[in-house]
């Protein structure tokens, strides 16, 4: 029988560490709690090498290719200057970024956005109309086929319709309504320098497309797109973002500067308006 | 029936989400669509032609980088004579790296480190109390970085001196020579360089440092055509905290998950790329 303690009382198990950690001259260090990665606690895809040399394998590397460079190999489909691995982070293998290994296996699925159990295929189709602001392929298109390919050999020993850890992206708590000044001031601090303080990304000098992708304006994902909607950003910019310091944000942060992008202005979403799309195009991109 | 009645609302529930918009911006579009026929090509200078200050100061710094001056030894001596760096002492390739960066390294290198022992306490925060600002509270570094060699130099440059050299060296052209490694090396430094490590959170090089390790803008500087000793230093030199001037220290969370093998891969990765600067 432990005795017990008065409410209000603070046990050392229940202290926050965190209020006096010297900075070591970072913020991150102060306030992070950043989820160890142990060896084995992710599922690992296989090597690139392990891609068999056959009719099978050679549509993997042409997945592979439309996956880390869409603007190329899936040209025709394409209507903004994003890749699938701007936000399928590292080749679609990071834990939380959406990895690909991760989804293959659970479809096909209940979709609550059309309210239909869709298969993968049909699910890449919308990457393309949403995400990528383009048109969707046919389901026999080769740019399908090597996408599903690539993801099913990404998959490659990961159990069939079973969650694995890591899908997805980060599970946040709202400890309050997100605040989109807040957002703006986070924006500029720890995003603008690579995604620009006008959010339009940066491109190269000597060759087409993008260095950094755009966030918002013409060249980024519609609003139909899942990128769109602050709850999917920011558990998506929680685990990932800044690039290399995935949470480093506190979840607040992480909703309020979604909240200021989720204000700009980008693609209408095609399923609502073909005629704001022709004639008031969003500013910017391009 | 129930489909319907479902896309009414979602419109309805879309509208509602685009009714505060800022529609006017929008609808300059329109006359802009009717107005115009024919596509505004964008007037932009063909190619940058040097005015005469940059001239200047490119000439200043290549008198400096080749003769030195008083206690201040050229350059050259140990950056070779087309600043393309030194692979068997580790000393890094000039040629071609973005100006502003050669400022800042320099600027950093000459900065004197705080005295040991000194620990900066945070402000005790409570977060359980009203939503503040926590990014008011964000201290970064100033930018250090110490080398035993460079640093004393850089202290005796001025602020002119950093410029007209940062303007030398950026306009000379670089061709890389590759350097021949064996070939599980160069697997696991491509492997690394072009995936990271995804289940452990680390990015691939190539997702900051573009997609041939040519670097990229001010912050982002190349790794291919470095030698692959100047990389490994550096990385180790981010573990130690003798280099503490990234920007959002970024390079820093990075190199903290780099091992010893990690570090020979890459550098003997890019040490292998071969790359063209300036056009030579």
């Amino acid at each position: 029988m432990a005795a017990e303690l008065p409410q209000g009382e603070v046990r050392p198990a229940a202290y926050d560490a965190r209020a006096n950690i010297p900075t070591g001259l970072t913020r991150e260090k102060a306030i992070r709690q950043i989820p160890a990665m142990n060896p084995g606690e992710y599922f690992v895809p296989p090597e690139i090498g392990d891609i068999p040399t056959s009719k099978y394998g050679d549509m993997v590397k042409l997945g592979r290719n439309i996956f880390i460079d869409t603007q190329h190999y899936a040209k025709r489909y394409v209507g903004n200057g994003l890749n699938c691995s701007n936000c399928h982070l590292q080749e679609g293998r990071k834990p939380y970024a959406a990895p690909i290994w991760a989804a293959y296996p659970m479809y096909p699925e209940f979709r609550n956005k059309t309210r239909d159990v869709v298969t993968y295929e049909e699910r890449v189709q919308d990457c393309f109309r949403f995400s990528m602001n383009g048109i969707a392929p046919t389901l026999d298109s080769p740019e399908i086929k090597a996408l599903t390919a690539y993801a099913h050999w990404l998959s490659k020993g990961a159990p069939i319709n079973k969650e694995l850890p890591g899908r997805g992206f980060a599970r946040l708590s709202k400890p309050r309504d997100p605040t989109p000044v807040n957002g703006e001031k986070l924006y500029k601090e720890n995003c603008a320098s690579c995604h620009a303080a006008d959010g339009k990304g940066q491109k190269f000098a000597n060759r087409d497309g993008y260095m950094f992708p755009p966030l918002w304006g013409g060249d980024s994902y519609n609003h139909g797109a899942g990128m769109s909607s602050v709850k999917d950003c920011a558990q998506f910019t929680k685990a990932n973002m800044p690039l290399g310091k995935g949470w480093t944000l506190t979840d607040m942060e992480a909703w309020d500067v979604c909240t200021y992008i989720w204000l700009q202005n980008r693609p209408w979403d095609p399923r609502f308006g073909w005629f704001f799309n022709i004639f008031t195009p969003p500013t910017g991109g391009n | 029936m129930e489909d319907k009645s479902m896309l009414i609302s979602r419109h309805a529930w879309l509208f509602m989400k685009y009714q505060n918009r800022n529609f006017a911006k929008q609808f300059t579009y329109i006359f802009v669509l009717l107005g115009l026929s024919v596509g505004i090509l964008p007037i932009s200078g063909c190619g940058k032609h040097a005015d005469s200050d940059t001239r200047a100061a490119v000439a200043a710094g290549k008198l400096l980088a080749e003769k030195g001056h008083g206690t201040i030894p050229a350059c050259i001596a140990c950056h070779g004579n087309n600043g393309e760096g030194l692979d068997a002492a580790g000393y890094p390739r000039l040629a071609g790296l973005n100006a502003t960066y050669i400022e800042k390294q320099l600027n950093d290198l000459a900065r004197e480190l705080p005295p040991a022992g000194v620990v900066i306490e945070s402000v005790a925060k409570d977060y359980s109390k009203t939503p503040r600002i926590y990014s008011d509270l964000t201290v970064f570094s100033p930018g250090l970085r110490h080398d035993d060699v460079m640093s004393p130099i850089a202290k005796q440059l001025s602020k002119t001196d950093i410029h007209n050299i940062a303007a030398y060296y950026s306009s000379l052209p670089f061709q890389a020579k590759p350097v021949a490694a064996d070939y599980e090396v160069l697997e696991r430094g491509q492997d690394l360089a072009l995936r990271g490590k995804p289940e452990y959170g680390l990015p691939a090089c190539i997702s900051c440092h573009a997609p041939n390790g040519e670097g990229f803008g001010t912050d982002f500087p190349p790794l291919a055509g470095q030698p692959a000793a100047y990389i490994v230093n550096q990385i180790n030199k981010w573990q130690r905290g003798d280099r503490d001037n990234d920007n959002l220290g970024l390079m820093h969370a990075v190199a903290d998950q780099l091992t010893d093998a990690d570090k020979l891969n890459v550098a003997a990765y890019y040490a292998n790329r071969s790359l063209i600067v300036n056009g030579k």
